[in-house]
This record gives structure tokens, C-alpha cells and sequence, in this order.
């Protein structure tokens, strides 16, 4: 069994799941329905992921629940297709995961470096 | 195929379903009839993906349920702190932005620390609202 243990603060560090970081990033720039999630998602990816409904939903469902995006209303959208955008807590969290992610492979290609140069 | 996904879908609890069956149906036939031409193997493999993705969303739906505060929990956790739900959340949101704040500058991305700095500006305004509305003092 494989332990990680992250810093105390729980508000500062909450782990985000490949989905669920693929959803965030897909809304940071316009809100997008469901089925224009699993495009874009599969665009973002270069093809590696296509989320199933169950995935997406479940996900979505988590984010609703947490605050981090909300629905969106459009004039021309109907229940079967409503939207979905980032709010101001989401876009921390996505700011925070990527800041994340950059010092974690800057890290990275650092000792990839060093490690050739001997 | 849709019948199979109505009958897959039944494998969530009811919340869940009054919430998203419909729309998670509307998007599962658009995804199908917009590819349906890849072939006969796309679709052995999308349809798979499909019900494996109903079931192991059911089982997170049904876990998320099983382990979510009740209402009565709820009530209990904002009276120990003696704050309502909403300004809980809000004060943690400052929490949250000040210490995305504070890391930014500790990497020295001044940038992004000012952009935090906006944000935690309206946070705290949103903040003092809810504390006049429940007439709470800092």
C-alpha cells in the first residue's frame, strides 16, 4: 500500500484527480456543456482521454457539491444540455494545481539535468 | 443501447438520477450519433467504456452518499462552531486564498500573488456581508 502524506492544511492542499483536473481546465476559459466537455477534454488530451457520461457526471457532481463550478444559464440551452463554468473558488483551486504541477516539473527536468551532466 | 444505459442508470441512487439522468442520457446518444460511423469496433469500445463508466460512477455516487453529513450533522457541526454553513464557507475561502497568496510570493510570482490579492479583496468583502447579515462581529 502506497502512503503520501501532504501538508496539515486542508484548505491549501486538496489533491485533484486527472477528471476532475481536465474538467476545471476546460472551463477556465468559457463555460461548456456535456457533451462539449468530453470534446474538448479528449482535444486537451491529444486523444489519450475520452471521459465516459459516468466519469464526467460523477465528477461534475463533486464539483457542484463543493462549490467549484456551478450551472450556467443559458437562454438556448434546455435541462438536457445545461452548462457549466468555473467559479472563483474552482479557478483557485486550478491556479493552485497547475503553480503545483510547474514547481513539480521544473523539479523534475532540474535533476534530469544534473543527472546527465555527471 | 439506450435501453441498456436507462437500465445502467437505475444502478445510481435516486438523487443522483433526478439530478443528471436526463442530461447524462442527452449526452451519451450525442456522443454516440456523432461518432457512430468509426466502426463497429469504436463502438464495442465506447459502449464498454460506457458501462464500465456507469458502474464505477454508481459506486462513487453510493459512496459519496453513504459518507456525506447528514442534514442533522450539519446542524450539529455549525452549532459547536456557532456559525451558519455559508459564512463557514466563507471564511475558509479567505483561508484558502490567503495561503495561495502567501505561496505566490514565497515563488516570488508577484503576478499571481496580486491576482490573489484581488481575489481575497472580494473574499473578505463577501465575508463582511454575511458577518452583517448574521450580525456577527470578528
Amino acid at each position: 500500500m502506497r502512503h503520501v502524506v501532504t501538508k496539515e492544511n486542508s484548505l491549501d492542499v486538496k489533491p485533484l484527480t486527472e477528471p476532475v483536473l481536465l474538467i476545471l481546465t476546460s472551463l477556465a476559459d468559457q463555460p461548456r456543456h456535456g457533451y462539449a466537455l468530453i470534446q474538448d477534454i479528449e482535444q486537451l488530451s491529444s486523444g489519450r482521454v475520452r471521459m465516459s457520461t459516468g466519469t464526467l457526471f460523477g465528477a461534475l457532481r463533486r464539483l457542484l457539491e463543493d462549490g467549484w463550478i456551478e450551472r450556467f444559464e443559458q437562454e438556448d440551452t434546455s435541462r438536457q444540455k445545461q452548462a457549466y463554468r468555473l467559479t472563483g473558488a474552482g479557478r483557485t483551486q486550478l491556479q493552485q494545481e497547475l503553480d503545483r504541477m510547474k514547481q513539480l516539473t521544473r523539479a523534475g527536468f532540474a535533476r534530469l539535468r544534473a543527472s546527465e551532466a555527471i | 443501447m439506450k435501453r441498456a444505459y436507462a437500465l445502467f442508470l437505475l444502478l445510481y441512487p435516486r438523487e443522483h438520477r433526478d439530478q443528471f439522468a436526463e442530461e447524462m442520457t442527452s449526452v451519451f446518444e450525442e456522443a454516440r450519433n456523432q461518432r457512430h460511423h468509426r466502426g463497429w469496433a469504436w463502438y464495442a469500445r465506447f459502449a464498454l467504456a460506457e458501462m464500465m463508466g456507469l458502474i464505477s460512477g454508481a459506486a462513487g455516487a453510493w459512496l459519496s452518499q453513504a459518507t456525506k453529513p447528514s442534514p442533522e450533522t450539519s446542524v450539529a457541526n455549525e452549532a459547536q462552531s456557532g456559525l451558519p454553513a455559508d459564512l463557514l464557507k466563507a471564511q475558509q475561502r479567505v483561508d484558502l486564498i490567503t495561503a495561495a497568496m502567501v505561496r505566490a510570493i514565497g515563488n516570488h510570482q508577484f503576478e499571481r500573488a496580486r491576482v490573489h490579492s484581488n481575489q481575497e479583496r472580494e473574499a473578505r468583502e463577501n465575508l463582511r456581508v454575511l458577518r452583517e447579515k448574521y450580525q456577527i462581529n470578528e
